[in-house]
């Protein structure tokens, strides 16, 4: 084996070499199934694409800003880009920044973890920025007609979304950095996830409200003492960018706009030099097994415990369920891969209900927003099951699931029963006294819950859909394909089936037959019931492919 | 080539390596041996830089671990037990990705790349057109070996190469490391297929529970435990030694 020869030819610096590996990844994602290159999977990228569609026609919103104040449209802008943007990298960076498989390909080459670290945050920038430029494209253009807004204002906005998207990457690294110096390794993936999980809900909610924030408060909004609150707010500090530029070019605008590039180039320093330090220590840690300690495998034996005691024991006499509940339960609450698909998945519905009560508020009587919010929290609960138990069959160990199939079983259903038990137990019932109480704190009147029942109905029936279609089997299916469109037209599905039911419901309610309506629902709701539960039972394994 | 010096590891409260102390020269194939859990991928990992030692030193191709760790992985090849890959890229995409990170220019990345698909029997339509996930497990631990060997390092450190390789590569492997070992290059090579070690390595070194337990020539080793076989000096001294009565006394629980 000969040396390689010395050849004048440009060799790509690790920087772009690693840059390229990183977005290539990206774009196709971390594993594939395909046998040719020509079936690569292409859904990310397809995803992708589609995703920046969506967004530049979600930013069409901004129209409906024309003729307001810089400050108004600009504050709009950024908290929404800043919503996207947070939930994008929240989501992408742990497995970005700290891959575990990667650690054996990568660690042992000659690359010094900064030079990993800066070609991970090119990519996670430059794709924030194709996110932000997508959603921001109609913004721009109207920000050149609002009210005291100029030709410069699409200018100065393209800086304030790249600084966005630097202060968002840098925001989320820096958190993973302190976390990993404060909790150290053993506690960072529980942390992170949560933590991710909490961005994406956060960021989906601040998307819901936020628009409707801003439309209400429109003309009124001042730049004075009494909005002293703004300052805490990062997006109305780029939008104090915006307007010291583009705008009215006040005073307070100013200060925003100084906010702006000191804390943006703060969290820069910290998270890629003075913390530099803590990632390649992460990297190191990550080809590190620690067994976990007593006190923590003691923590996880709670939920065998707890099967064990009635009234768990009773509804899980069947030991199939029982085992099937155990591990649907054990990846909710503890698979980081599972808990990041499953909750931020559920999140967009899960605000609606509280944006329809938020909005309601002050209303009289069980009927308007407040009433339609009960009543679709109540149909919501029922969508969270079907919901959830569609995410739990994606798993990155979805081979394991072979098991099922070995074991003598002849159909799926006692799998099914116990991971629908888990997702009732677990998510749904949480759910219900969320939703409850919030209905109860915002209405005053314990009445008006029971606006939840036509929901809670159709409960049962809504979480068997799941099984009846195949795709309650927990974790037994590739997560590439979770990533396919058919999941979002299963959500819009099921949003507007809430929507309708939420709206009988209301509609038996103002007409004065609630009850009737109620009673009808419970006997066709038994009935399906009963005919998918039989179905279901009788089912057998389809052959594996 | 390799000089190591109470090299330690701990994990916590747990030592994974302890005072490991050993010196390779060029040329020879040291056999890596130990149950499971004796600190094997912990010492390979630390040794190519992927851990950090928690004390202890070791210097590799003259470069020294903990001051120099991107030269000392410049001149090293691992084989990860994992066989990891990015199985998104195809073969060639990959090969090519790891020889730019070495610094090799892509036409002679390729030149190189094409002696070892020779060697392994692959086409290179496979490697241009097959994405390494559809890849069976072999043909993805050829790749692995090929990236560890792309940029001629002069020690090469493998960890259960032979894990999914068919007889045909097993074979023609173990001739291409002992043909590597004449030529200069320092070969540590940890499996648990041990009739492989006991024919193909100079030396073995065997740990447990992260200490060194015996250094020396296979058969001088064998001889002078009066074990016959390394198979069963190594059973004799890692507690392997009532594992047939064990095995017994297990398959007897499933009678009826």
């Amino acid at each position: 084996m000969n040396a390689p020869p010395l050849l004048p030819e440009k060799v790509p610096t690790p920087e772009q070499t690693l840059r390229r590996l990183f977005l290539t990844l990206f774009l196709r994602g971390r594993s594939s199934r395909g046998l040719k290159k020509s079936h690569a999977p292409t859904s990310i990228g397809n995803k992708l694409a589609l995703t920046l569609i969506f967004y530049a026609l979600f930013g069409c919103m901004a129209f409906m800003f024309t003729g307001q104040p810089v400050f108004v449209l600009s504050a709009y802008l950024s908290g929404m880009t800043f919503a996207f943007l947070g939930m994008f990298v929240a989501a992408s960076a742990g497995e970005i920044l700290f891959n575990k498989e990667e650690a054996d390909i990568l660690m042992h080459r000659p690359v010094t973890p900064k030079v990993l670290l800066w070609s991970k945050i090119r990519v996670l920038v430059e794709v924030s920025l194709w996110l932000g430029g997508a959603f921001n494209l109609v913004g721009v253009a109207v920000g050149g007609f609002s009210k005291s807004g100029d030709w410069r204002y699409p200018l100065v906005h393209a800086i304030s979304v790249v600084m966005e998207a630097l202060f968002c990457t840098g925001g989320v690294v820096l958190v993973y950095q302190l976390c990993l110096r404060w909790f150290g390794r053993e506690r960072l993936d529980g942390l992170m996830t949560t933590m991710q999980v909490l961005v994406a809900i956060g960021a989906m909610a601040g998307s819901q409200i936020l628009p409707r924030i801003m439309f209400r408060v429109g003309n009124s909004l001042t730049l004075d003492e009494s909005t002293w609150w703004l300052t805490l707010l990062p997006p109305a500090w780029f939008a104090g960018l915006d307007d010291a530029v583009a705008g009215t070019g006040q005073t307070r605008s100013w200060q925003f706009a100084a906010l702006a590039f000191g804390m943006t180039a703060l969290v820069l320093w910290l998270a890629f030099g003075r913390l530099a330090n803590s990632y390649a220590t992460g990297l190191r840690s990550l080809n590190e097994s620690v067994s976990p300690s007593r006190k923590e495998a003691g923590r996880r034996r709670w939920l065998s415990a707890l099967v064990q005691m009635p009234p768990l024991s009773w509804w899980l006499r069947e030991p199939v369920s029982r085992a099937s509940f155990l591990l649907t339960a054990a990846y909710m609450l503890r698979d980081r891969d599972v808990k990041l698909r499953l909750y931020p998945g559920l999140a967009p519905m899960l605000v609606m209900p509280f944006v329809f009560m938020l909005q309601g508020v002050g209303g009289q009587g069980a009927g308007g927003l407040a009433g339609f919010g009960i009543a679709i929290s109540g149909a919501y609960l029922g969508m969270a099951p079907l919901m959830g138990l569609n995410l739990l069959q994606y798993s990155q160990q979805w081979q394991a699931a072979d098991i099922f199939r070995c074991a003598p079983m002849a159909g799926p259903a006692p799998l099914c029963h116990g991971a629908r038990r888990a997702v009732l137990l677990i998510l749904t019932l949480p759910l219900a006294l969320v939703f409850g109480g919030v209905a109860l704190l915002i209405r005053h009147n314990l009445s008006e819950l029971f606006l939840l029942l036509p929901g809670l109905v159709a409960l049962p029936v809504y979480a068997l859909i799941p099984s009846r279609l195949g795709r309650s089997v927990p974790l037994s299916v590739p997560t590439e394909e979770a990533k396919s469109a058919g999941r979002g037209l299963w959500m819009m599905l099921a949003m507007f089936t809430s929507m309708g039911l939420g709206g009988l419901a209301l509609v038996a309610q103002h007409k004065g037959w609630f009850w009737w309506f109620l009673l009808a629902e419970t006997a066709v709701a038994a009935v399906v019931y009963t005919v998918m539960r039989r179905t279901l039972d009788r089912l057998r394994w389809t052959p594996a492919e | 080539m390799i000089t190591v010096t109470n090299l330690t590891k701990c994990f916590g409260a747990q030592t994974a390596v302890d005072r490991l102390s050993f010196e390779i020269p060029a040329g020879q194939i040291v056999g890596f041996l130990g149950p499971n859990g004796a600190g094997k991928s912990t010492t390979l990992k630390m040794l190519t830089g992927m851990i950090e030692p928690t004390s202890g030193a070791a210097t590799i191709a003259g470069f020294d671990l903990l001051k120099d760790p991107v030269e000392v992985k410049r001149h090293v090849g691992f084989v990860p037990d994992s066989g990891a890959v990015f199985e998104s890229l195809t073969g060639l995409e990959y090969l090519e990705m790891v020889a730019a990170l070495y610094g090799i220019p892509a036409h002679a990345a390729q030149a190189r790349i094409k002696q070892f698909i020779t060697f392994f029997d692959l086409s290179f339509e496979t490697l241009t057109d097959k994405l390494l996930g559809a890849y069976s497990k072999g043909m993805r631990r050829k790749v692995v070996i090929t990236s560890a060997l792309l940029h001629n390092p002069p020690v090469v450190f493998f960890d259960e190469p032979l894990d999914g390789l068919d007889a045909n590569a097993a074979v023609g492997f173990k001739t291409l490391i002992q043909t590597l070992a004449r030529e200069g290059k320092t070969i540590v090579y940890s499996s648990h297929i041990l009739d492989v070690v006991e024919r193909v390595c100079h030396r073995i070194i065997i740990i447990d529970k992260g200490r060194l337990l015996l250094d020396g020539k296979p058969d001088e080793l064998v001889a002078s435990h009066q074990s016959g076989t390394l198979e069963k000096l190594f059973t004799q001294l890692t507690g392997g030694g009532e594992l047939e009565r064990r095995a017994e006394d297990f398959a007897k629980t499933f009678r009826a």
